[in-house]
């Protein structure tokens, strides 16, 4: 007889010791990768989240004056758009910053209110990232108003209006913001130009960090020799409280990582190991008929570490497709902004179904040494 | 066959020691059928696991045809116990989850042929089990439990059987039923080496040897 044959027959008569360690391994499998899942579609929100909020990052040139620039919202000194283009020849992967947008802010007035203009390039992106802009697409000949200006202006959408001598559609539907956008005329970044009379000009860069770093590290020493290198000319903004808000957010699901998952590994791992136990003990005239019939310690433990092997086989196919299910179902109402990006992870359910087999065995191992050494005179003895 | 010098084992037991054979001296000739008897407590069972390979003895010598027993690797004296020694127990010791080919196949090392599976069904035609191949071992009496030991026992055609009171739980009719079969086993040539309280055995046995507190007090 076969030992996988002879494995089977002993998990159908000892269906409760199968069962239960069925049960253990498929749970672990199961949360490890509902744990893995939802940390993922949790990091990706977090990231949206954050990216939705703005930009973090704002490089104006070297010589505004701090103060000036607070006080104003943007700087009062300008540099060349060339500028832009040479950071964004400098996107890849492997730099801390993306999503660049070039921008031109100045006060102005119209009809006697005042305004602020502010002219936008279109945005670069990291090639290969495959992430949307940020913010919104200014069509040619539009402009995007705030709620004030609109009030003010007494203009909605589709109106035209009058931005120094040449005239554009408004584009959006005005909403109060409760920010300065609602002062705010957005308009292309070529058109601000031509209006304040600043051709090939901006004044600030925008742009998002994705350092990632744990909130007690320091990401503007970083961002500063990074930018530094390829802009001498700019100072670097950081505004640290979104990129704190996501590294602590970070940190925190990695802190919850390295609790959970060495927690589901010890305590299966346990759970296996003293089903084992059970089991050898159960069998022990069985191991000594065994031993009397010639059989060899090697037998012996593949009966053991075998049954594991199965079990845990079975226990990664169940508890994979247990913990995806639970995800796809209710990972979209806790991550609802990303919820479309929730999907099943095959590789890592290929690892867990390679890998739980070899966990279960190891875990059993000592159990099925503890049967491969037992004196089977013993149990025979005991008639 | 079987040659014992001056075998010696002592057990250790919550810190004293326990002499189960003291200094036992006996040989058993080849076709011999010898019946080992003797109070409860006096080495008879240690004996035949020693003699089956399965319990190191303290001191002394175990031969087995010309072979030194115990000089043998583990493996090795397993190669010989599946190959030339059979066993039957008082428990029977059948495995509960395989049905009763499985268990007399469980005495093949390796996969079974064609022709050891033909044995095995020939066998249980012959112990009275034919015709209930496909059940457990739950499903049987204690009579057809023992039969079905006997049959596990003989799968591999040894030259020995060491049977430890394989009639203790069974009824006169079916002790006198797995007797018989061990006869014709001896008949046959084989030897056989029984321990037993009964007296079925006695008109099948050539010799009888007596055990006294681990010691032989009759030959």
């Amino acid at each position: 007889m076969s030992v996988w044959s002879h494995i089977l027959r002993e998990v159908v008569f000892r269906k409760l010791n199968a069962l239960f360690t069925l049960l253990g391994l498929a749970m672990a499998v199961t949360v490890v990768v509902a744990s893995q899942l939802l940390a993922e579609a949790d990091e990706r929100e977090t990231r949206r989240v954050t990216r939705d909020m703005g930009f973090n990052l704002r490089l104006i040139p070297a010589k505004t004056d701090l103060g000036q620039f607070y006080r104003d919202g943007f700087s009062r000194h300008a540099m060349d758009a060339s500028m832009l283009d040479r950071l964004a020849t400098q996107l890849t992967n492997k730099v801390s910053f993306n999503h660049l947008v070039g921008s031109l802010r100045r006060e102005y007035t119209i009809n006697g209110q005042d305004i602020l203009l502010v002219g936008l390039s279109e945005t670069y992106v990291a090639p290969g990232q495959g992430k949307k802009p940020m913010g919104f697409a200014i069509e040619k000949g539009t402009i995007h108003i705030g709620s004030q200006v609109a009030l003010v202006q007494e203009k909605k959408k589709n109106d035209t209006m009058h931005v120094g001598v040449r005239q554009f559609a408004v584009a959006n539907d005005p909403i109060e913001t409760g920010t300065p956008d609602d002062i705010t005329i957005f308009v292309r970044l070529e058109d601000a130009q031509s209006v304040l009379g600043l051709a090939a000009k901006i004044n600030e860069i925008e742009a998002i960090d994705c350092l990632c770093l744990t909130a007690d590290q320091d990401p503007l020493a970083i961002l500063r020799k990074e930018i530094g290198g390829i802009l001498p000319e700019v100072q670097v903004v950081h505004q640290r409280t979104l990129a704190d808000a996501r590294a602590k957010q970070r940190q925190t699901r990695e802190k919850v990582n390295q609790f959970v998952l060495p927690s589901v590994f010890v305590a299966g791992a346990v759970w296996v190991a003293l089903l084992a136990v059970f089991n050898v003990r159960d069998r022990r005239q069985e191991i000594g008929i065994l031993r009397a019939l010639g059989k060899g310690g090697e037998r012996i433990a593949a009966l053991f570490l075998g049954k594991a092997v199965l079990l845990g086989l079975v226990a990664a196919l169940i508890g994979s497709a247990l913990g995806t299910w639970v995800v796809l179902e209710f990972g979209p109402s806790l991550f609802p902004v990303t919820k479309k990006a929730i999907q099943a992870n095959w590789p890592l359910a290929a690892q867990l179904i390679m890998v739980t087999p070899v966990f279960a065995a190891l875990a059993s191992f000592i159990p099925a040494m503890l049967a491969v050494s037992h004196d089977p005179a013993e149990t025979l003895r005991e008639d | 066959m079987i040659r014992c010098d001056e075998v010696t084992k002592i057990f250790s037991k919550n810190g004293s020691e326990v002499m189960s054979l003291d200094r036992f001296t006996a040989e058993v000739a080849d076709g011999e059928f010898v019946a080992v008897r003797g109070p409860s407590g006096s080495g008879k069972t240690t004996l035949l696991l020693t003699l089956g390979g399965m319990q190191r003895p303290s001191e002394g010598l175990v031969q087995l045809a010309g072979r030194d027993l115990y000089a043998m690797s583990p493996a090795e004296r397993a190669r010989l116990r599946s190959s030339e020694i059979g066993f039957v127990f008082q428990m029977f010791h059948l495995v509960p989850y395989l049905d009763l080919l499985g268990n007399v196949l469980l005495a093949c090392p390796g996969k079974p042929s064609a022709e050891v599976r033909q044995r095995a069904g020939e066998l249980m035609d012959e112990l009275g089990l034919a015709d209930r191949a496909s059940h457990r071992p739950g499903e049987l009496s204690a009579g057809e439990r023992q039969r079905l030991a006997v049959a596990r026992a003989l799968l591999n055609r040894p030259k020995l059987i060491l049977a430890d009171e394989p009639t203790g739980n069974l009824d006169p009719e079916n002790a006198a039923e797995v007797i018989r079969h061990l006869a014709e086993f001896h008949r046959g040539g084989g030897t056989v080496v029984l321990v037993t309280h009964g007296e079925v055995v006695n008109a099948h046995a050539d010799r009888t040897l007596s055990l006294e507190q681990g010691r032989l007090v009759t030959n």
